[in-house]
């Protein structure tokens, strides 16, 4: 296409060499734009599916095969695709009892070196150890739900009745099966000889194999030859697929918030890369029409500075890639497990490539059709004094700044793209800063998200009673709401819907609620938007649920804001529900004092017995976002500087020749400097005001959008806080004038330039 | 017999059209140049010199009329067209030297040659020569900002001269440079002349026009004397006193 060692590719290595210094922002912007993105899909995709996470460190078995036998191992070793066999080991079924509950278990063996496959990752405690053979390490999940921890005893009741008591040695993830209670029945590992205590009879337990594959795509394949090679042994398989799709997570609002800055920072990206090469196209006019004198084509010129500014470009989205690939590698090893996915990767990069074509493509078609005479640049069109400096000099401002007034709007349309490309940042900037303070708001007022009650309290080892006479009894707690949680079957859907009894009817737990209102009788409840979005209901309709095999008739009469399980949870009283859900209540929801540390009445209650949970916020866990905003912040803050510094340079270079007109006239230098710097700067600051205005007015709104359309509800959006926003713009116009001032006094101090 | 006349302009008219009024800028020129003549074209500021000589090299395009460069008709054609024409048969000098400043001066005198398809070694021997026979042989890897005048304008004639060109067109050579610079560029100019060259040159000074073989006057976009200059100087093997009157 171009001749990289004709003339085009000497024209383009001699231009490049001549400004370093832009072409390294230009490349750093881009880089900073791609890594920016490729981190924020990273942690988005490690948060809505752990599962590849899990797997990858874990290195679990894609094929777990279930037989009443031990298998041949050899020949599955030597199944085409398998490169690695998980076991085989003995796996038991069991009743686990704590704290009153009782709940099928299933004790898998595991020996006392972790393996090297389909190795359980320990999070809390330890792993086996030979010397304390009642040791078991629970699964997380499983461990979760049922309040252990290590070193809390638990007894184990085998199928022959007998009990035993075993200790919890450690907590531990893995990629072989989902979550609990999604996957049922929850899993332990223990030693073979704590296996063979609880299970002594051969014939009850079961042997699990793993089989790791080279290539996941085959394991439909190597499933049927495992089935066919064990002729009959096999009574179940599961597969990757299944364990994947169990912990997938939809964590929509994450989502949607990474699609709205994502598509932004493109935007700006472009705008900044269209100016920034439009800007250089502009001053190398002269360049370009001795070139056409010589003999270059239209076409050769297009391809040329395509080909140039294209290059900056890709450069920023290679050095982009690899800046996030070692962020991820060194930075992130705890949180992140394995780099972005192959196809988020590519449509990252192929979204970018595009965007740099696109945004070069266009000040190089213009470039093109330079006319070939290479005379002195023309004036800049406007001869009149244009309104804006007629309204200055009205307005007795000194000359400097009116001449300087009217020099900033004479090109109309790169003023206006100066306008545009500092106003979309500063405008993406604000909205960030809105949902900060959203975030803000759910840590100071979590009433406002539905967490009043700090705390939760369950019976533990205790009664209904004296749990409540405990709770009652503490001076911090102001009141406690009795609660269960069920899961319900709703018409047309697949699988259940949680469904929270809280409080009573008369006396309700006080949910947020944004459109409708409270329930006041038996029979009514309220529900978050994503409910509302799954039933495709509206508020005042009447929805039928069973619970627990008891069909349940609740007519909708509010919308709360639900952050829990992507909105699609129904709230209602505990006298709502059969007596046999709610009475005795599951737990109590306890508000406390205003003031009061929730850890400290925690371990004060956990004392006495009971068993308290304390309510994660969602800012929390929601945390990521704030790192993305400060990430996001910085990009699209280099993105506004890569616009003005090209706006100065052609600024300067239009008014050169007025320059000196104005110095032969009496202009001090220091006038001299004060009309460049304002032509520089009005634009680019009506472009902060402008962007930071539309940003603050729309930022409740948009993000009320974004809330509606997660499932979380709107009512949650915030306006940015005023201290922050007035800091935003003071600093955004304290730094425009700054990058203005410095080639504005170099010029200002030069000497009367020679017309050339 | 005789070879085709190396550019023709016959009834050549442009007319601008900027805003509102239209300004004629050449009012019906007919002009004829032969290979190896040295055409001098005066007039006052406004005549229309400059855009007579971008319409010969293809710069602008005319209103009406015809232009033909080595018998071939060439107003009709393309930019793009124009631009391939450029590159092997015309080569400009301007009275702004317009050398791309990012670039050496080796690099601007090579980049023609690259540009007609020939090999880096082939255009970077062309370049030693030309460089060489200019006098600024010892210049080659400095950016044109650090020449003088006479020095930017000697480069800007290597590189007008690279392709061979058939016709040297130059706008106001010696306009930005002072009397010294002036006799320098004006001695090379007459030397390329001297070795056959078709040179068509616009000029406010008389002594330049004077070593021209014939001048032309425009008056308002047309011609109002076109005629040989006195023969005194072009003897070619001319005495000592002429070499030194040359170099004075």
């Amino acid at each position: 296409m171009i001749s990289w060692r004709g003339a085009e590719g000497r024209w383009i290595r001699a231009d490049l060499r001549a400004r370093r210094g832009e072409a390294l922002l230009t490349v750093l912007t881009v880089a900073g734009i791609v890594a920016a993105l490729i981190i924020a899909a990273t942690l988005l995709e490690e948060r809505t599916n752990p599962w590849r996470g899990l797997f990858e460190r874990s290195r679990s078995a894609h094929i777990w095969i279930h037989s009443k036998d031990v298998p041949d191992v050899q020949a599955l070793a030597r199944l085409h695709g398998v490169t690695d066999v998980a076991g085989p080991y003995r796996s038991a079924p069991a009743t686990l009892i704590h704290r009153g509950r009782r709940v099928p278990i299933s004790l898998q063996e595991a020996p006392a070196t972790p393996p090297a496959v389909a190795r359980p990752l320990v999070r809390e405690g330890g792993w086996l150890d030979p010397r304390t053979p009642g040791g078991v390490v629970v699964e997380r999940s499983f461990a979760r739900s049922l309040g252990l921890r290590p070193g809390d005893p638990f007894t184990v009741t085998g199928l022959n009745g007998a009990t035993h008591a075993l200790v919890v040695a450690g907590l531990a993830e893995s990629g072989d099966q989902g979550f609990y209670p999604e996957w049922a029945p929850g899993l332990a590992w223990a030693l073979g000889e704590t296996l063979t205590t609880v299970e002594p009879a051969p014939g009850r337990t079961e042997t699990v194999t793993g089989l790791r594959l080279g290539d996941p795509e085959l394991t439909d394949l190597v499933v049927q030859r495992a089935v066919f090679t064990l002729r009959g042994q096999v009574q179940r398989v599961t597969t990757w697929r299944e364990v994947r799709a169990s912990m997938e997570l939809d964590n929509r609002l994450l989502g949607l918030l990474l699609g709205l800055f994502g598509g932004a920072g493109l935007v700006a990206a472009a705008l900044a890369l269209a100016n920034a090469s439009g800007g250089r196209v502009l001053t190398q006019r002269r360049d370009i029409a001795t070139l056409k004198s010589l003999g270059f084509t239209r076409g050769q010129v297009v391809r040329m500075l395509v080909a140039e500014h294209g290059a900056l470009g890709f450069a920023g989205i290679g050095l982009g890639v690899a800046a996030a690939w070692l962020i991820t590698v060194y930075a992130l090893e705890e949180t992140v497990a394995a780099p972005l996915s192959a196809g988020a990767l590519a449509a990252i990069v192929l979204g970018t490539a595009l965007v740099v074509l696109v945004a070069v493509l266009i000040p190089a078609w213009r470039g093109g059709l330079t006319p070939p005479i290479p005379a002195t640049p023309a004036a800049p069109p406007r001869g009149r004094l244009s309104r804006l400096a007629r309204l200055a000099l009205l307005v007795r401002l000194p000359p400097a700044l009116v001449l300087g007034a009217r020099d900033s709007f004479t090109r109309r349309t790169p003023a206006l793209l100066t306008v545009c490309g500092v106003a979309i940042p500063m405008m993406m900037i604000t909205i960030g800063l809105g949902v900060w303070a959203t975030l803000d708001d759910f840590l100071r007022h979590p009433e406002k998200v539905g967490q009043a009650a700090a705390l939760t309290a369950r019976p533990g080892r205790l009664t209904a009673e004296e749990m409540r006479a405990r709770v009652m009894a503490d001076p911090d707690v102001v009141a406690a709401y009795p609660g269960a949680e069920v899961d319900a079957l709703v018409p047309g859907q697949t699988r259940t819907v949680r469904t929270r009894a809280l409080g009573t009817s008369r006396d309700p737990y006080p949910f947020p609620v944004a459109e409708g209102r409270m329930f006041r009788e038996r029979g009514e409840a309220v529900a978050g938007q994503g409910l509302l979005d799954l039933l495709g209901v509206r508020i005042g309709d009447r929805v039928r649920v069973t619970i627990g095999g008891t069909p349940l008739i609740v007519r909708i009469v509010g919308r709360v804001i639900e952050p829990e399980q992507d909105g699609e949870v129904l709230s209602l009283g505990v006298d709502s529900l059969a007596a046999k859900d709610a009475d005795p209540p599951q737990f109590y929801g306890l508000v406390l004092r205003p003031g009061t540390d929730p850890a400290e009445v925690r371990s004060r209650l956990q004392a006495h017995g009971l068993e308290v949970d304390q309510a994660v916020n969602p800012a929390e866990r929601l945390a990521v976002i704030r790192v993305i905003i400060v990430a996001l912040v910085v990009v699209l803050a280099l993105i506004g500087l890569v616009d003005l510094l090209t706006v100065s340079a052609i600024g300067l270079r239009d008014h050169l020749l007025d320059l000196a007109v104005l110095k032969a006239m009496g202009l001090t230098p220091r006038q001299v400097m004060a009309t460049l710097v304002t032509a520089t700067a009005l634009p680019a600051v009506a472009g902060i005001l402008i962007g930071s205005s539309a940003g603050a007015l729309s930022a409740k709104a948009l993000i009320d959008l974004e809330g509606h359309g997660s499932g979380v509800g709107a009512g949650i959006g915030r306006a940015p806080a005023p201290g922050m926003l007035a800091a935003e713009v003071v600093i955004a116009i304290a730094a425009v004038l700054l990058v203005a001032l410095v080639p504005a006094r170099r010029a200002a101090r030069a000497r009367i330039p020679s017309v050339r | 017999m005789t070879e085709p006349p190396v550019i023709q302009a016959i009834n050549l008219v442009k007319i601008y059209q900027t805003g509102g009024v239209p300004v004629p800028a050449i009012r019906g020129v007919d002009l004829t140049v032969n290979p190896g003549e040295f055409v001098a074209i005066m007039g006052p500021s406004g005549s229309g010199k400059s855009t007579l000589i971008h319409l010969l090299g293809g710069l602008d395009t005319r209103t009406s009329g015809e232009i033909w460069l080595d018998g071939q008709r060439v107003d009709t054609l393309s930019e793009s067209a124009w631009a391939l024409l450029r590159r092997q048969k015309i080569g400009f000098v301007f009275q702004f030297f317009n050398l791309v400043a990012n670039m050496t001066v080796a690099d601007n005198v090579e980049l023609p040659a690259l540009l007609g398809g020939a090999s880096p070694k082939v255009a970077r021997e062309r370049r030693e020569y030309l460089l060489a026979e200019l006098g600024l042989a010892d210049r080659a890897g400095v950016s044109p900002a650090q020449l003088s005048g006479g020095e930017q304008q000697r480069v800007a004639l290597a590189r007008a001269l690279a392709n061979h060109p058939r016709l040297l067109l130059a706008d106001e050579p010696t306009g930005n440079l002072d009397s010294r610079n002036t006799r320098d560029v004006l001695r090379l100019l007459s030397e390329v002349h001297r070795k056959g060259q078709t040179i068509v040159l616009v000029t406010h000074d008389a002594r330049v026009a004077g070593m021209a073989d014939r001048v032309v006057y425009l008056l308002d976009g047309q011609i109002v004397d076109d005629g040989p200059v006195a023969g005194v100087r072009r003897r070619i093997g001319g005495t000592a006193g002429d070499v030194v009157e040359l170099r004075g």
